[in-house]
């Protein structure tokens, strides 16, 4: 009755048994294994331009510290960042190193998600509170416990299309962007931009799209620059102002309706049309400025324009935490400090992304000003517009993505800004009123 | 029927044709994408092909390494899930339709009430509770939840219940214990119904994309759809190429798996999605 | 669904009882690995998701207070979570139908069809076999992107696929129905290729033409099929994730959330798993009344049939 043994399953059941001895023996695939380097793992959200600058500054540090691996990965940016950042804490085998926007440290539960900055280890690789520009150096703390240091500031800047500009009459004689303040003069920059080129909308940014924050980026630069504010300075209540609101969004409404800018494009459409020479103007953070310059595009930066009285434009930090791990090897441990250190030291090699640096001295080093068009704008490290810092803020925060689809349909038109600023307004109600998942009694 | 090539045959082939043709667009498109030189890819009026053919696209990414790693993880936990899934479940409904002890009629209630539980809903309670075992961003995080197939049992007890008895007696008589006869005569008597369970069991973990997105926030622990989503948008954002060379690369394993093994993907596919209700 | 599962007959376990049986041929024994993995996996987190859902803890475990019924009454008060619930249905509904007519003259193409059957299981059952993710980033990145998308692209026209409220639905349907209809394309193959060519054969003789055999003979032997497919498709979609995740992360203006959504987004990128829990748990009474009407409903069709 017993029919000859069944090689097929033997088969399969030694494979299995080999494959569950290996995952078994190893959680992963060991990376680095049987080598003496110390490795350490390091997460950034930094891609395209930004990617590729802080991929050469990581193989840089490998250069020089050949005892050092820095196993780099690039997670996808926003609410999925912080989403796994969270995750990784909360499960304690997170990554060694990780960046991070200072915006966020409010709601991210620092103290169970992130472990504190070791200013013991910190002065052994020689940095100080000192070096960092000092409103920065205070949002790097929460209960007046450090979690992060800051790399930079990248505010919202203005990129424009030299060939284009020039066409149309509105470079000075040193080559670069006549500056314009007020609304009247910047309509009246656009109209000539879009007569320049043949009537198409002169403007691009991101005004769409999956998890779009343009919007949100575009209203606060213009609502801060009339001194606007969000939340009472104790941060317990809305302290919204209408009619400056309004101000802002009307202005928005404008440019989207009077074909002055695309209101269909998502972020990376609004690139590659200003890459591709499309539009004449971009508004948009710092970042993109070593993709541009790759593929060619003639172009430069300035400031956000002044339009509404100031010159604020809204900006967030880049920084560096140590998410929470249930056990840190005192190896790994100074090794990512001598990392960081570097990082931080090199800022003006950073700023080639187009970030501006937190770190002092780098802001005076020869390097970074003579970095162009990046230098361009440092001056505005003096207006940034931050968020408040709550639990709710921060950059891809649930804020941004409420007051973002708020104000899409704005730019467009098929909203009204009163009916926008009410959507806005029921959000960050909701949002007043929702539970803080890490209230700051549970903190410590 | 008639087996002539009539009129209506012509139109219909037309309409096959045509709807094959749409359907294979996106997956051609995609290839197309990945092979063309970077700086074409969202050049306007869109072309098919650029103005070279280039692999560049797929040498950077296989050369960050993501992919390959990516790949042997979903290898490795597809067939570890798909190995205990199924033995597992061949025993379990084993010792129910073939032995007999006491609960076991409440027992057999409690794990086929469980096809009624989508895994989906149970993803804060399991986060929470892989966090305190201390295995978030291990492969036993992502394999084990999905051996617990209630599924797999049904269609098994289902099946060993028609197998029939007396080659079982035969070797009882022999003096064969209850394992030998499982694993000697029960097992091989029902390779057709094991191999289409494990090919169902293999596509979905291989596909799976929630849970494993869930609980692995370490790369290097990352199965592809995973590491497709998170790491490879951001690493790769806003270039096309490269992006859809991650897709193609990512795409093509299971779909050269089935021009290889049509027949028996189909039935695996279609039986085990079937016998669910 | 479980109706036809019994123990074994009496009369076969008697003959059974006589051979002498130690510990080790308990059939506990046979059950146990896969009942430690289930009740760990999944009857426990079941459990602790109820527990989980009476109270305030977050995503690290911390802030874990007992507050009762609290998250029930939020999200039942919460417009958000309702419009994810109607989201979900509206993507049932949406989904559901192309799905099952579709799938349907697939498989009459393909069936009457009798050459090339690889070419169209190839096409029509080919994107079925793709992982969410390479489907959701094929379809987000390169085919509805407005500018130079496939679609805008080649026909010339100028719909904003994703990012209009109105459209982003239909988009994520459209990509759905691409991706998933091969399994019913298959299904219905299966079925047609079962039903016996005599049937034909001798309407054929009664003078009957294609349309009467398609309309008499064939649908009324795919009602089985039709019904199976139908609810295979409602349990699917009421626990869509995946796909809408991927490409519009539940957007524009919360369009397209799914309820699914909804709890991962409150749950993990909102940190709050307490509430998530809660809302899982709204969803999972919600399939386990469908699954009970579905299962009164095929036994009352298989009594009527006996």
């Amino acid at each position: 009755m017993h029919g000859p043994p069944d090689i097929n399953r033997r088969h399969l059941l030694g494979g299995g048994l080999a494959l569950v001895a290996a995952a078994a023996s190893g959680c992963a695939l060991p990376v680095g294994f049987g080598s003496s380097q110390t490795r350490i793992r390091y997460w950034h959200f930094l891609g395209a331009s930004d990617g590729i600058t802080m991929n050469g500054m990581v193989r840089a540090f490998g250069k020089e510290h050949p005892d050092i691996f820095v196993e780099e990965n690039v997670l996808q940016w926003g609410e999925p960042y912080y989403t796994k950042i969270a995750m990784a804490g909360a499960g304690g085998r997170s990554p060694d190193l990780a960046t991070f926007h200072l915006s966020r440290l409010a709601g991210i539960g620092a103290g169970r998600i992130l472990d504190p900055i070791n200013l013991d280890l910190l002065a052994e690789v020689g940095l100080k509170a000192a070096d960092f520009s000092p409103p920065i150096w205070q949002r790097a703390h929460l209960d007046g416990v450090l979690y992060a240091i800051p790399l930079d500031a990248h505010p919202m800047v203005l990129y424009y299309n030299t060939d284009i500009c020039e066409k149309a009459g509105l470079l000075g004689e040193d080559g670069k962007l006549r500056p314009t303040t007020g609304v009247d003069e910047l309509i009246a920059a656009l109209t000539k931009a879009k007569e320049a080129m043949g009537g198409k909308p002169p403007l691009t940014m991101d005004a769409l799209g999956l998890g779009t924050v343009g919007p949100w980026r575009v209203w606060w630069t213009l609502y801060s620059q009339s001194g606007g504010a969000l939340l009472t300075p104790d941060n317990t209540a809305i302290a919204i102002d209408d009619a400056k609101a309004l101000d802002a969004l009307r202005l928005m409404q404008r440019l989207g309706t009077e074909g002055l800018c695309d209101p269909r494009t998502d972020y990376g459409a609004s690139v590659a049309k200003f890459t591709n020479g499309e539009a004449a103007f971009l508004w948009n953070g710092d970042w993109e400025t070593t993709g541009l310059k790759e593929r060619g595009t003639p172009f430069s930066m300035t400031r956000f324009p002044n339009v509404f009285g100031t010159g604020a434009a809204q900006a967030d930090c880049h920084a560096f935490v140590l998410p929470h791990q249930r056990s840190r090897d005192p190896e790994i441990e100074r090794a990512t400090y001598r990392f960081i250190a570097y990082l931080v030291k090199n800022s003006a090699d950073w700023a080639v992304a187009g970030h501006v640096p937190a770190y002092l001295p780098a802001l005076e080093e020869p390097d970074y000003l003579a970095l162009h068009p990046q230098s361009e704008y440092r001056s505005v490290i003096t207006e940034v517009a931050l968020d408040p810092q709550v639990w709710f803020t921060g950059s891809a925060s649930r804020l941004w993505i409420e007051f973002g689809g708020a104000f899409s349909p704005v730019l467009s038109g098929e909203r009204s800004p009163e009916d926008g600023l009410a959507a806005a307004k029921a959000a960050l109600d909701r949002l007043m009123t929702a539970p803080n998942p890490f209230p700051a009694e549970e903190r410590s | 029927m008639t087996r002539r090539f009539s009129f209506s045959q012509f139109v219909l082939l037309v309409a096959a044709l045509v709807l094959a043709v749409l359907w294979l667009a996106p997956i051609a498109w995609a290839v197309a994408t990945s092979l063309k030189p970077e700086s074409e890819t969202t050049k306007l009026p869109l072309e098919w092909f650029g103005s070279r053919i280039t692999f560049e696209s797929y040498e950077l990414v296989l050369g960050t390494g993501g992919i390959v790693k990516w790949a042997v993880n979903s290898t490795v936990t597809a067939v570890v899930v798909t190995f205990m899934t199924v033995l597992f479940s061949a025993m379990a409904a084993y010792g129910f339709a073939r032995t007999q002890f006491k609960g076991q009629r409440v027992l057999l209630g409690i794990i086929l009430a469980g096809i009624m539980v989508p895994p989906q809903v149970l993803i804060a309670p399991l986060f929470a509770e892989m966090v305190a075992f201390g295995l978030v961003d291990t492969w036993w995080a992502i394999i084990l939840p999905q051996v617990a197939a209630p599924l797999i049992v049904y269609i098994l007890v289902k099946f060993f219940q028609d197998v029939p008895e007396e080659l079982e007696q035969a070797a009882f008589v022999d003096g064969a214990g209850r394992w030998r006869v499982f694993f000697t005569i029960v097992l091989p008597l029902s390779r057709p119904v094991l191999a289409a369970v494990s090919i169902f069991t293999f596509i979905n973990t291989w596909n799976n994309f929630l849970w494993p997105f869930l609980v692995s926030t370490d790369p290097n622990t990352m199965t592809l759809p995973v590491g497709l989503a998170n790491v490879v948008q951001g690493t790769f954002g806003l270039r096309y190429a490269q992006i859809m060379a991650s897709v193609v690369l990512a795409g093509l394993p299971l779909l050269v798996v089935f021009v290889l093994f049509q027949r028996q993907i189909i039935r695996g596919v279609a039986h085990t999605g079937l016998a669910g209700q | 669904m479980t109706a036809t599962v019994a123990p074994p007959a009496s009369a076969v376990a008697a003959v059974k009882s006589k051979v002498r049986r130690g510990w080790t041929e308990h059939g506990l024994l046979f059950v146990a690995p896969f009942l430690l993995i289930y009740t760990i996996f999944l009857i426990w987190p079941t459990l602790l998701g109820f527990k989980m859902s009476m109270s305030s803890v977050n995503v690290a475990g911390t802030n874990d207070h007992f507050i009762g019924f609290a998250n029930y009454a939020e999200a039942f008060a919460d417009p958000r979570m309702w419009r994810s619930l109607w989201n979900t249905l509206v993507f049932t509904v949406l989904s559901t139908i192309p799905l099952v007519l579709l799938g349907l003259a697939l498989a009459l193409l393909a069936h009457h069809l009798r050459f090339m059957q690889w070419l169209w299981r190839l096409s029509f059952f080919g994107p079925f076999l793709l992982p969410s993710a390479v489907v959701s980033i094929l379809w987000l990145q390169m085919i509805y992107p407005p500018e130079y998308g496939l679609i805008n692209g080649t026909l010339g026209i100028d719909i904003v696929w994703l990012g209009d409220p109105s459209m982003a639905m239909w988009s994520v349907v459209l990509t759905t129905v691409w991706w998933t209809v091969g399994f019913n394309f298959l299904l219905y193959l299966a079925a047609l290729q079962s039903i016996p060519q005599h049937l034909y054969e001798a309407a054929s003789i009664d003078g009957a033409d294609a349309w009467d055999k398609l309309r008499s003979i064939t649908l009324p032997l795919l009602r089985r099929t039709t019904a199976l497919i139908v609810v295979l498709q409602l349990v699917a979609s009421l626990k869509v994730f995946d796909q809408i995740y991927l490409m519009t992360g539940g957007g524009p203006e919360d369009a397209t959330r799914s309820i699914i959504e909804y709890a991962y987004d409150i749950g993990f990128t909102g940190y709050r798993t307490g509430y998530a829990s809660a809302v899982s748990y709204i969803l999972f009474v919600i399939i386990v009344i469908v699954s009970l009407v579905q299962l009164r409903l095929f036994r009352k069709r298989e009594e009527a049939a006996s």
